[in-house]
């Protein structure tokens, strides 16, 4: 009790102005990682959505069970098989950036097909029988009535999967990648103050995820009035 | 080629319809000759809106056939059901539910069709369009979303929609009964001032003041057949069957 006091008491924060470029430096990998992988993963997803909703099966299967897969096991074990066990099969070493970008693309992809599924789910029947009462042939229909109200429906869910990829990226310091999460550790080992440094990493994941989240909110209510027939 | 003197416009013949086991038409047969505006009423349930949506090409049939303006146009062989692409441009169809597409504005609405699938420009489509809502008093809508419009509203631009492509028969489904009692007039009058211009339609409606006005047949469906059909005054007013005659008393009980 009296030791876990006095460590309070020393708590002091300003030995961290000391590496505020370095931490800038982490959160800049981690935002640049946390962009490119959203991107892909919006292609990969939306991909995914429409294989799953194939009238082929086997096309439907496969894109299901690769969905299944990637929600179904720990990002942080995916991670190692891209890092450690890729390069078995691949014969060529992957860099940790490569490996985490193709890890949270490939999960990022898994769990934003859902995303874009329950959005093209979300169009009622009315919506089909008015296209095709007007004549407009799948294709048409698709590219001009459904696909943009499914993308619109999914932009705040979307967005929701872009900030969780933000915070999974912190897993990527395992593969001893230079992101935010990577330098906090380091700073602690170094100084020995895991308090003041893991707080300050937090506050900084927050406030970055923190007006995302509320931007989710409003554009969800955006769109869901603007949708509303 | 078709002679709207001699020959009907629409003649269906023994259309028979079931979902799985249920049974919804059966032996449907009815001529309709051109300018006629019929309406169809019925309990609920009575496979109305299943007429409509079989016209439309929307729904297979068990068995049967329609023909259009003298052309087969859709046809029921071993248990497949044939509708011919180039008579089904002939429909138009406006439905109870608001089907505007909400991310299009109401010119856009109006376009999207004309443009996509009847290769019209687009300067000319806008034209068309611009008129058709000016017809309808909604020229100052035309940037407007569906979602800022009133009931009433929307279904006049969905009847737009549909003249756009300048159908031969118009299907009204039951195209007032979601909307709010003050707001059914408004479409009603455009749906009046279609029937002067002698547009053939098929119409579903529960409002018996409406269907007296704008009808020149109307036809009693229920259990899947038709069970009286003749002009309005005397379906509405005197029907000979004894089923139509007990819908009527209900229909006019409840709606005064
Ligand atoms: N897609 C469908 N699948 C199964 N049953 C249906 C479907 N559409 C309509 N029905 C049934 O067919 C019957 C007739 O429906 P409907 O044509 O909508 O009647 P109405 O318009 O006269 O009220 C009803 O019993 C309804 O439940
Ligand atoms: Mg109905």
């Amino acid at each position: 009790m009296w030791r876990g006091f006095e460590g309070i008491m020393k708590i002091d924060f300003s030995f961290l102005s000391k590496y505020h470029e370095a931490l800038l430096m982490g959160l800049g990998t981690t935002l640049h990682l946390t962009v490119i992988c959203f991107g892909f993963a919006l292609v990969l997803g939306f991909a995914l959505a429409l294989l799953r909703g194939s009238k082929i099966a086997p096309v439907a299967w496969a894109a299901t069970l690769y969905v299944e897969f990637f929600r179904g096991t720990p990002v942080l074990v995916q991670l190692f098989w891209i890092f450690y066990c890729l390069p078995i099969f691949l014969g060529t070493e992957l860099s940790n950036f490569t490996s985490a970008v193709v890890c949270l693309s490939l999960y990022g992809g898994a769990i934003m097909s859902e995303s874009f599924r329950s959005g093209l789910k979300s169009i009622g029947r009315e919506q089909y029988d008015a296209a095709h009462a007007l004549g407009l042939g799948p294709w048409t229909r698709t590219i001009y009535v459904l696909l943009p109200q499914a993308v619109l429906r999914a932009v705040p869910v979307l967005l929701s999967n872009g900030v969780g990829l933000f915070k999974e990226s912190a897993l990527i310091s395992a593969v001893g990648m230079a992101e935010l999460m990577f330098i906090g550790s380091t700073i602690s080992n170094r100084t020995a103050r895991p308090v003041e440094v893991f707080t300050v990493i937090a506050l900084i994941y927050f406030l970055v995820a923190f007006p995302l989240t509320r931007l989710v909110a409003v554009l969800e209510r955006r769109i869901l009035r603007r949708l509303a027939i | 080629m078709y002679d709207a003197k001699t020959q009907p416009l629409a003649s269906l013949r023994n259309i028979h319809k079931a979902y799985g086991n249920l049974k919804v038409l059966s032996g449907i047969d009815l001529d309709m000759s051109p300018g006629e505006r019929v309406v169809v009423i019925g309990p609920s349930g009575g496979g109305k809106s299943t007429l409509l949506r079989i016209m439309m090409g929307l729904e297979q049939i068990t068995e049967g056939s329609i023909e259009f303006e003298g052309q087969p146009y859709i046809t029921a062989l071993n248990g497949k059901t044939r509708i011919d692409a180039n008579v089904r441009k002939k429909m138009g169809m406006v439905f109870q539910h608001y089907t505007l597409f909400p991310h299009l504005s109401i010119l856009n609405n109006l376009m999207l069709a004309a443009v996509k699938t009847r290769g019209m420009a687009r300067a000319e489509a806008r034209d068309k369009a611009m008129q058709l809502l000016a017809r309808l008093g909604l020229e100052d809508k035309a940037g407007a979303y569906p979602s800022h419009l009133s009931g009433g509203q929307k279904q006049r631009v969905a009847i737009a929609r549909a003249l756009m492509l300048d159908p031969q028969l118009m299907l009204f489904d039951e195209v007032t009964s979601a909307l709010d009692p003050e707001l059914v007039a408004e479409v009603e009058q455009v749906m009046l001032e279609l029937a002067e211009q002698r547009l053939p339609m098929m119409i579903v409606t529960h409002d018996m003041w409406f269907a007296r006005n704008i009808a020149s047949r109307v036809i009693f469906c229920a259990g899947g057949v038709v069970v009286e059909d003749g002009p309005p005054e005397q379906v509405l007013g005197d029907p000979l069957n004894p089923r139509t005659r007990e819908f009527i008393q209900r229909v006019f009980h409840i709606h005064g």
